[in-house]
């Protein structure tokens, strides 16, 4: 992968972006509808629109032969933990949310995950997939660095 | 759901800004301000194109006359095909002819390609009318969806100037580039609502209206039939035509009105200022032909149903509000963000076409880039009041003026073919058929006819006499004119400049259209294709699926026959249009041109004058007091 020229990325930048405008609106549709009368079908279509646009995003990165950008996977995963968490607050503070809603956004947010992973393992491989979440092991990495520079100065 | 929809609009509006702020900042000299630095991404070119396309229809218009004339006006969404068509003619050439040349609008292809100051000043008029009078009704048509979807809690007053503020700020930072990423993403936002709300509706309303029985128009029009091939009538107005006006003829001649899309100033403006390889192609084929002009023909007839049983499109927004609040507020979302594409399109591209072609041309010569960007600022400035103004207070005016724009705009069809293809083609022909078009689409627009009957008398004909859009009899004169003044003209003065052009296209790009058998089979396809799916042969559709002519018995679909009829012609003017696109060419760039040309070399200050004499006479007489 070659890193991109300025307005390269910017262009990529906007076209992620309409991507996802175009995606999000349709999908907050659907879960709002879903959340009230709609119920589960309404749900999953919910998460097949915001499939639709991580779709859209990978369709992206393949034209302009680039990947997710660290700003990007931060910003995915931040919406995806609170959308989580929001999930399983909800469902332990009220019983009727959970009754009514708790298979198909369990079901919706596994899929989301899987999708996720099975993308990651078909693009790198599932080691340097597993590698790119590696905390631990990037955190010893960062202490042998740290230990190596500090001998270096002494 | 007035805070619903403000915040969603809100977003939409930061969203514009954000796109136009990291493109201003990236810019890398001050005069990419104007045109992106020539260099727009292939995927604003797609996206907006499409979305140009459906905005220029208006669509909350679209529907209305859906839901007022049924399935006759259906005709109009297979006419987006002729838009395709005509921009697979013309879109390469013009993108050509600019890189060979080095000018940036096809105002001044044509001033410079014909040699002449009058077709430069016609561009500029169809320029102002799409940037002005066009904008502000789609403005003002906006700020009344707004209004009606908040209940009034937001007044159209407020909604207009709220809305045109936040596309002046995204265009003034952004430049042209912002621009065109703004109208791109609003057109893939708005292209996606289309099909999600035919699905949505679709599912959710109970006893959906299209299947239980069709259209419900008012009595006397037919619903799901073209009401004749012509009706030999006076026009709206005076005659209405039987049964809708809507005949084949009015669906053809209004087609060819749309072709005015492709060879706007503004279109041909994003054409010229991109960089595309396959993105011609792709826009034309699979976005303006395909996902488009399908989307409004399956996804219209859906909605109009819903909103002829509910009587307007305010109730039916209402009625999706019931269901779900969201769901109402993506459908004013829809209907407003459609206009918000002609607006910001059509505004931002005559500001930066007018600084190009008349400040830095004629009021301010030899600026700087710098100034060229302030220029452009101010312009655009001026450009967003007037049009605030205009829809503000005088939105009928601005509905008069802009019925005339497409009709005058497919007036330059002679002028961008002779560009493009037709050498012959030569400046006496191209401005005689100008002046008599113009003079027939004036006289059969309501400007025209309103002007002419306060002033002097009556008329006998009305707004479109004998069932005919005004940009039909507008090209019949002036392709008769033209063709007949440029057989006699042909070689005149300016043959050598014209051949020079078209050589050099011969040199870079030479049409590949293949055999002279396959070349004739292409061309007589294409009008097979039009005489069936918009001409005469579009009567045919009324019963060729419910009363087949050979098995003598009727028999029941399930959906109008004449739907069947225009789904049919759809595919194959996709076909027909990825032929001509792809396999013949017309839309792919292979090679940058390798060679440069002038058309008009560099006048000598001691023999000739810099500025058009008559001009430098006007401004010699403003300037010199």
């Amino acid at each position: 992968m070659t890193p991109l020229g300025k307005n390269d990325a910017l262009d990529r930048h906007a076209l992620v972006m309409a991507c996802w405008l175009a995606a999000a609106l349709p999908a907050a549709i659907l879960f709002d509808y879903g959340f009230g009368q709609g119920g589960a079908p309404y749900l999953f279509c919910g998460f097949a629109a915001v499939l639709t646009g991580f779709v859209a995003h990978v369709i992206v990165n393949a034209v302009y032969a680039t990947g997710f950008s660290p700003r990007e996977l931060g910003l995915g995963l931040i919406i995806y933990g609170a959308g989580l968490i929001a999930f399983v607050m909800t469902s332990l503070v009220s019983a009727p949310f959970a009754a009514h809603n708790f298979m198909p956004l369990s079901v919706g947010f596994i899929v989301t995950g899987a999708v996720v992973i099975f993308y990651l393992i078909t693009r790198f491989g599932a080691r340097q997939a597993f590698e790119g979440f590696d905390a631990i092991r990037d955190f010893r990495s960062g202490e042998r660095d740290r230990s190596r520079s500090t001998g270096a100065r002494e | 759901m007035t805070p619903l929809l403000v915040s969603t609009l809100g977003i939409i509006a930061v969203f514009g800004l954000y796109l136009a702020t990291i493109s201003g900042r990236q810019a890398q000299q001050a005069s990419d301000f104007v045109d992106g630095g020539q260099a727009l991404p292939p995927w604003v070119v797609i996206f907006a194109g499409a979305g140009i396309a459906l905005a220029s229809l208006g669509l909350a218009d679209h529907l209305a006359l859906l839901a007022t004339f049924g399935l006759q006006y259906n005709q109009v969404a297979v006419g987006l095909i002729v838009v395709a068509l005509c921009a697979a003619l013309t879109q390469k050439r013009i993108w050509l002819a600019a890189r060979l040349t080095d000018l940036r609008t096809l105002g001044d292809l044509l001033g410079d390609y014909f040699g002449s100051t009058t077709l430069r000043i016609f561009m500029l008029v169809v320029l102002f009318l799409f940037s002005i009078p066009f904008a502000a009704m789609c403005l003002a048509q906006a700020g009344a969806l707004v209004g009606a979807a908040s209940g009034a809690d937001v007044p159209p007053g407020l909604a207009i100037w709220a809305i045109a503020f936040a596309l002046f700020v995204s265009s003034v930072i952004g430049g042209w580039r912002g621009i065109a990423y703004v109208v791109a993403a609003q057109s893939l936002l708005v292209i996606v609502l289309v099909m999600f709300f035919g699905g949505f509706t679709g599912f959710t309303v109970e006893k959906l209206a299209f299947a239980a029985g069709g259209i419900w128009t008012s009595a006397g029009i037919l619903p799901d039939k073209i009401p004749g091939v012509i009706q030999f009538t006076a026009g709206i107005g005076k005659a209405p035509p039987i049964g809708g006006i809507w005949t084949a003829f009015a669906g053809l001649t209004f087609a060819l009105s749309l072709a005015g899309i492709a060879i706007s100033p503004g279109f041909s403006f994003l054409g010229i200022t991109s960089k595309p390889h396959r993105a011609f192609a792709f826009s034309q084929v699979w976005m303006i032909a395909g996902v488009t002009a399908g989307a409004l023909m399956l996804v219209g007839p859906v909605l109009a149903a819903e909103i002829a049983s509910g009587e307007s499109l305010t109730a039916f927004m209402s009625r999706l509000a019931t269901i779900d609040q969201m769901a109402g507020v993506g459908f004013a979302v829809l209907l407003v963000g459609s206009a918000l594409i002609a607006i910001a399109f059509f505004a931002g591209s005559g500001a930066c076409v007018c600084t190009i072609e008349l400040t830095s041309r004629y009021l301010v010569p030899g600026m700087d880039p710098r100034t060229i960007r302030f220029a452009a600022r101010v312009a655009l400035a001026a450009v967003y009041a007037a049009v605030a103004v205009i829809a503000s207070y005088a939105p009928l005016s601005a509905t008069i003026f802009s019925s005339l724009t497409l009709s005058l705009s497919v007036q330059l069809l002679p002028a961008v073919l002779g560009l493009c293809w037709v050498r012959w083609i030569s400046r006496s022909g191209v401005l005689t058929g100008l002046i008599v078009g113009t003079l027939f689409v004036v006289f059969t627009e309501s400007f025209g006819l309103i002007l002419f009957e306060r002033l002097f008398v009556e008329l006998p004909w009305g707004r479109w006499p004998l069932s005919m859009h005004s940009a039909g009899w507008g090209l019949i004169a002036n392709f008769a004119a033209c063709l007949l003044v440029s057989l006699f003209t042909r070689s005149d003065a300016g043959r050598d400049r014209r051949d020079r052009l078209h050589e050099a296209f011969e040199e870079s790009e030479p049409a590949r259209l293949g055999s002279p058998a396959a070349t004739t089979a292409k061309w007589s396809l294409t009008l097979l294709w039009a005489f069936f799916a918009l001409g005469p042969g579009a009567i045919l559709g009324n019963t060729f699926f419910s009363e087949p002519i050979f098995a003598g018995t009727v028999v029941a679909p399930g959906v109008p026959s004449l739907l069947i009829w225009q789904v049919l012609f759809w595919f194959v003017g996709i076909f027909i249009v990825w032929w001509l696109a792809y396999r013949g060419r017309l839309s792919v760039i292979d090679d940058l041109p390798r060679c440069r040309i002038k058309l008009v070399p560099d006048p000598n200050p001691l023999f000739e004058p810099i500025t058009t004499p008559w001009i430098a006479r006007l401004l010699n007489r403003v300037t010199g007091r």
